[in-house]
């Protein structure tokens, strides 16, 4: 009777470890925290002379990375969301090229601004529309949204990039606010990244809102049998991606001082690939905003560490590819020991075990 | 009803006849050129099209190209629907050593003349059938450029023995990097500056990404003494990265390619010591006027339309013309 009493207790305290392991790591951003930080540490150690936490490395990372990191948070809840937008290219370079424009036109600094978001906003909106009511896939609707924005812009801009120091003069408020720096060391885009993922985060983990995306993004037959109307979730989301792309586009563009028509190539893809190592499952339903967020901080120290311990040249895109495939066969594997624990721990499953 | 049908004739005659003649005027009236190109969304691009867009309008004939970006093998099938098109004569961007030269002997065996602009075969006329090269020789641009930057060097008093080099190039791999770093090794070796250059990848054309590639460079290698930007949009990036970096204007020499408001602010700074202009206009502008005396008198010109450097002495031509497309 003691052996066995024994052998049991022994075997209940195992299945707890696991079972809150399991629950721990079924925490998307558990498992991403971890590899952060592991990276961070072993950056520090094994780059030469430490320099990845040298003060000039860190202030550029805070400088531009919040570029990616501010695009990837909305797009990675759009995602959880159950959607895809690759036309954030395109909402990027038309807003600056719109933004820097409207400035060379005379247009007042306090109006400029809140046109900009508005052409953001407009872009998102026509998006959403696009794909709840045509339910063309979002991936191939708004592939076809960033060709067509990208051809309107060639039309108008001729690719030419347009300096802004004629119609801004440096040292504005506006430009402090957007990317100064606070007691000339803290650039305040990272402030920025910081307070647009407590806004979004707020929105998507403590507000109803939130769970209108969730449920919508896991299934969406249910959500509407709950009445959730979600059309309107998804086109919401959209617009917020459209502004905060457009709120990004204005940073860069006082940052690099003009519109360069190349600006935003690319963020679609590694905005998607920053939310899948942030724990956003690609078919939805699953994500956090923390996630994204040190999702994109992993995969822009992993580029950042390599190139200072001198990585081949050719290689560091080939890693971070692996670290996305990685991460991807990762959370999948999390997720159904997770589910698969969760079915051994219900009363239906003990039952069936005793 | 004479008198008005009468007065119609008159008027018709009258706007007709010297628009008619006008036309007639134009030698290039009825041709039709096509440019294909791996360009995109580079502003390079839009300097070369202007060019290509005067010289068809002096000309009376029409032109048109194809930006179809830095993938090999939709810059082939473009160029294989241009051929299909039956034009009078194309111009190619020879950006690969391997994946024009069948088709474009199949084209001049079919009677279509084409020429090489921008990018040519690493051998010339020995690899590639075209019939004239129009661009910038790359391994002179190169050469040049870090001529310029090295002569500064030795006038500082830098010890070139012991002197770094590194490249940022926005594509590794492409032929206009390959070739311009040969054009700097070529410096390199005359001025006994030992090694090979370091190549960063920059990641492709986004801003955000190449700089910030370049400064991590910079940071991990305090040493540095050259850098150089092998495409337009890396040179742009230079001041941005060095400042990042946390380095003074001439502390690590720099250079590159074309002029982006970025180099031409770097240059205005001091932390760019000087760029190639490619003189990209005539690229454009001389693609279709050589195929438009091809096709009438079988000139084959090989026209080096490159190597214009520019500094801060001679920075203020560059930004008069570049507003209206021509620099």
């Amino acid at each position: 009777m003691g052996e066995a009493h024994f052998r049991r207790g022994r075997e209940d305290r195992v299945g707890n470890t696991k079972s809150v392991l399991l629950r721990i790591l079924s925490f998307k951003i558990s498992f991403t925290l971890v590899v952060f930080v592991a990276l961070f540490l072993v950056f520090t150690i094994f780059t030469p002379g430490h320099i990845f936490v040298s003060s000039a490395n860190l202030a550029s990372l805070a400088r531009l990375a919040p570029d990616l990191g501010i695009v990837a948070l909305p797009v990675g809840m759009l995602m959880i969301c159950g959607e895809f937008d690759v036309s954030v290219p395109s909402i990027i370079a038309m807003s600056s090229f719109v933004f820097v424009n409207l400035l060379g036109w005379g247009v007042p600094l306090a109006v400029t601004p809140f046109l900009t978001l508005l052409v953001g906003a407009l872009m998102g909106l026509m998006n959403g529309i696009l794909v709840v009511k045509t339910r063309i896939p979002s991936f191939i609707a708004t592939l076809g949204t960033q060709l067509f924005w990208r051809g309107i812009l060639y039309v108008t801009s001729q690719m030419m990039p347009i300096g802004l120091r004629s119609s801004l003069p440096s040292g504005s408020f506006f430009e402090t606010l957007l990317i100064g720096n606070i007691g000339g060391v803290l650039p305040v885009q990272i402030l920025w990244l910081v307070g647009i993922a407590l806004v979004l985060g707020f929105l998507v983990h403590r507000h109803r809102f939130g769970n209108w995306i969730f449920t919508t993004g896991d299934n969406k037959t249910a959500a509407r049998a709950m009445g959730i109307n979600t059309d309107r979730v998804k086109t919401a989301c959209y617009v917020v991606v459209g502004v905060v792309c457009s709120f990004m586009a204005m940073m860069q563009a006082l940052r690099i001082e003009s519109f360069a028509a190349t600006q935003g190539i690319g963020m679609d893809l590694r905005a998607i690939a920053s939310s899948v190592v942030g724990g956003v499952a690609l078919t939805g339903g699953i994500g956090s905003i923390p996630g994204v967020f040190f999702g994109t901080l992993t995969i822009q120290i992993i580029e950042n560490g390599l190139i200072l311990m001198g990585a081949p040249v050719f290689g560091i895109n080939a890693f971070i590819g692996a670290v996305v495939i990685l991460f991807v066969i990762l959370n999948v594997g999390i997720e159904r020991l997770s589910l698969r624990a969760q079915a051994a721990a219900s009363p239906a499953g003990k039952g069936n075990g005793q | 009803m004479k008198r008005r049908t009468l007065l119609i004739c008159v008027v018709l005659f009258l706007v007709l006849i010297p628009g008619m003649i006008f036309a007639q005027a134009k030698p290039g009236a009825g041709m039709y050129f096509r440019l294909c190109t791996h360009g995109g969304d580079d502003p390079f691009w839009a300097v070369v099209t202007k060019g290509m867009q005067d010289a068809a309008a002096e000309l009376g004939c029409q032109a048109d190209i194809d930006l179809v970006g830095g993938d090999v093998s939709a810059l082939q099938k473009a160029f294989l629907t241009a051929v299909a098109s039956k034009p009078d004569g194309i111009a190619l961007v020879i950006n690969d050593d391997n994946a024009y030269n069948k088709p474009v002997a199949d084209a001049i065996a079919k009677g279509i003349n084409v020429i090489g602009i921008n990018n040519d075969h690493s051998k010339g006329a020995a690899g590639n059938a075209r019939l004239a090269y129009i661009g910038q020789n790359e391994i002179n641009a190169g050469y040049s450029i870090a001529l310029r930057m090295f002569t500064v060097a030795k006038a500082k008093g830098i010890n070139l023995a012991n002197a770094t080099v590194a490249c940022a190039v926005e594509v590794p791999g492409a032929n206009y990097g390959k070739v311009r770093t040969q054009g700097i090794q070529r410096a390199m070796d005359m001025f006994g500056i030992t090694g090979k250059p370091d190549i960063i990848d920059a990641g492709g054309l986004e801003m955000t990404t190449v700089e910030q590639r370049i400064t991590a460079y910079l940071v991990g290698h305090p040493k540095l003494t050259f850098l150089f930007g092998l495409g337009g949009i890396c040179t742009d990036r230079l001041t941005a990265s060095l400042k990042n970096a946390n380095k003074k204007p001439g502390e690590i020499i720099a250079g590159g390619f074309d002029t982006a408001p970025g180099t031409i602010e770097g240059m205005k700074s001091g932390y760019v010591e000087a760029s190639i202009d490619q003189q990209q206009y005539l690229q454009g502008y001389f693609a279709v006027y050589t195929l438009y005396l091809m096709k009438k008198y079988s000139f084959a010109p090989n026209i080096d339309t490159g190597g214009y450097l520019v500094d801060k002495n001679n920075i203020g031509t560059i930004q008069k013309l570049s507003a209206a497309h021509i620099r």
